[in-house]
């Protein structure tokens, strides 16, 4: 029952990443300048313990697409059991923190890792408040916005299913 | 303390004298009578390697091949390359003589082979690959600096982008090294002297990454003992066995060390350095150590001053006052390097290693991309990186 609802909150926090990723881009220099960099056809596939939720996404002309799958991802990460992911997707470890645990494996360029690494630390600098991303990071990424229109733009992209599956 | 960690380590050491004879005897035991030897071109004039093969063959084991031309920095074609010819001279196990580059090159050839792969560029990553085919796998370190012997790591320069890469695997850790003073005896100063302050930048690292665990810090401490009681006796007085076998050791423990907890900015940068210019990776690391520690020391000043015993004894510790030791133990490593500059000419600045300022953009750009940012204890974006570059100018 735990792991269910674990993978249950760890499938809309992932949502909710994908999400912000997208609404950053507009709102972060720092985030933009990320896929500014980005080599186009670039992938991540994280997926979360033993058949737990996943995220696929790609980033192709120019948007940051979520996919129902991926064949060959260029990175794919995969956290090592459901517990981990719910500690790392709830703010409660950092990227690093879950580099130093062992917590994942990964598949392809470390550069990758870094690359998503960093936007992981934007996206919780805005999503988490600063009691817990100062727990998680060794050093929290300053918001260039409030945090209240990431939100804002992240709920309306909801609304208008801006964030649905791509084909 | 991290609150949980792995360490791993399953390299059988054959230290000491006359570990070399043992060779045979340990392929043999692995089930293997047909060695690729793999050296470079510097070793195999000097007759170093042919130490190590009149050593094997003495005790029955012959080359089935030697392949001896791998660059300074090698790559990820080379690799390949050597797979390639592995599988057409028919061999059944590697003997790595060499430096880090030797080492890490075999690492990746064995990775390949016994993945049964074609090029090593897909297999990149971190613990993601199965066990694989055992393919016997012995090294013999002829510095005592990288530690590779004893690492789950290999770095390969991608000539397609000029990036050092990381593959990180414990199936690239070799099944036994050879630490033989034999094979440092002939070191030059400037090599001992930088290669032993690549072995103190792991054991450093090691110990004060966010990756830190009690296993990996008992390793890199003592490490940092030898090295700091050795470096500079094997670098002045290269005859010195017990001080060559100290540092040889202290090399060990210190991959073994590092290994287990990774390592932090200054190899980022380091690898950085060398991808774009070229510089030597233990130049790199005994430049870059003392202002990569002055940019860490607000966020692991507690962990740096544990360090101070081991640099400079028990008595000279108790007596810097216990708010002093942190940057005590960074005046400590400076010291160390100037002395190493005064005894053989070391170069300690990033302009005497002939780097530009050009170059900086290009480097920091490579350096936060690269995996030993990742459990640094500070973060680092492109502009510190800078800051820290123009600092070792």
């Amino acid at each position: 029952m735990m792991r269910a609802i674990q993978a249950l909150i760890v499938a809309i926090v992932l949502r909710v990443v994908h999400a912000a990723l997208v609404e950053l881009r507009v709102l972060d220099s720092r985030v933009a300048k990320e896929f500014e960099r980005m080599p186009d056809g670039l992938s991540y596939a994280i997926a979360t313990g033993y058949q737990g939720p996943t995220l696929y996404v790609k980033w192709e002309g120019g948007k940051l697409k979520r996919l129902a799958a991926l064949d060959a991802p260029t990175c794919s990460l995969r956290i090592k059991s459901m517990p981990l992911s719910f500690q790392l997707f709830t703010g409660q470890m950092g990227l690093s923190q879950a580099y130093a645990r062992h917590a994942f494996t990964m598949g392809g360029e470390v550069a990758d890792v870094m690359r998503l690494a960093r936007l992981v630390n934007l996206v919780e600098a805005y999503l988490f408040p600063k009691v817990m991303t100062r727990r998680i990071m060794t050093d929290v990424p300053e918001t260039e916005v409030c945090f209240l229109r990431a939100y804002a733009r992240i709920a309306v992209g909801f609304l208008t299913c801006k964030y649905n599956l791509s084909k | 303390m991290v609150p949980y960690f792995e360490f791993q380590n399953a390299v059988k050491l054959l230290c000491g004298e006359l570990s070399l004879e043992r060779i045979a005897i340990e392929l043999e035991l692995m089930g293997a009578s047909k060695p690729l030897m793999l050296s470079d071109a510097v070793l195999a004039k000097i007759g170093t390697l042919e130490t190590v093969v009149k050593a094997m063959a003495a005790e029955g084991v012959q080359p089935a091949a030697t392949f001896t031309d791998i660059p300074v920095d090698s790559s990820l074609a080379v690799v390949d390359k050597i797979a390639a010819y592995y599988r057409e001279q028919g061999c059944d196990s590697i003997v790595a003589v060499g430096g880090g580059s030797v080492i890490d090159t075999a690492k990746g050839v064995r990775l390949v082979l016994s993945q049964n792969k074609e090029d090593i560029l897909s297999l990149s990553g971190l613990d993601n690959l199965v066990r694989g085919k055992h393919v016997p796998f012995i090294v013999v370190p002829t510095t005592a600096g990288t530690g590779s012997e004893c690492t789950g790591v290999a770095v390969i320069r991608n000539d397609a982008n000029g990036v050092k890469m990381e593959f990180l695997s414990p199936y690239v850790e070799p099944d036994a090294a050879v630490i033989d003073p034999r094979m440092t005896a002939g070191l030059p100063p400037k090599a001992t002297a930088t290669t032993g302050m690549d072995a103190l930048v792991h054991a450093i690292e090691a110990c004060t990454c966010q990756q830190a665990n009690p296993l990996s810090t008992a390793y890199g401490t003592a490490a940092i003992r030898a090295i700091a009681e050795n470096v500079e006796e094997a670098t002045r007085n290269g005859s010195n066995k017990k001080a060559r076998f100290a540092m040889a050791l202290a090399s060990t423990m210190a991959g073994i060390s590092f290994s287990n907890s990774m390592v932090g900015a200054v190899h980022a940068i380091g690898h950085a350095l060398g991808g774009v210019c070229h510089v030597p990776h233990a130049v790199a690391m005994t430049i870059l150590l003392p202002h990569v520690m002055r940019y860490n020391l607000s966020h692991c000043g507690a962990a740096y001053a544990e360090l101070l015993p081991w640099l400079v004894g028990v008595d000279a510790a108790m007596a810097t006052p216990a708010d002093k030791r942190a940057e005590a133990a960074i005046d400590a490593v400076v010291a160390l390097g100037r002395s190493l500059n005064e005894i053989c000419g070391i170069p300690l600045t990033l302009k005497d290693a002939g780097v530009s300022t050009e170059a900086f953009a290009k480097v920091a750009e490579v350096a936060v991309n690269d995996g030993a940012l990742i459990v640094n204890p500070r973060a680092a974006d492109e502009a510190q990186v800078i800051e820290i570059l123009n600092a070792a100018f």
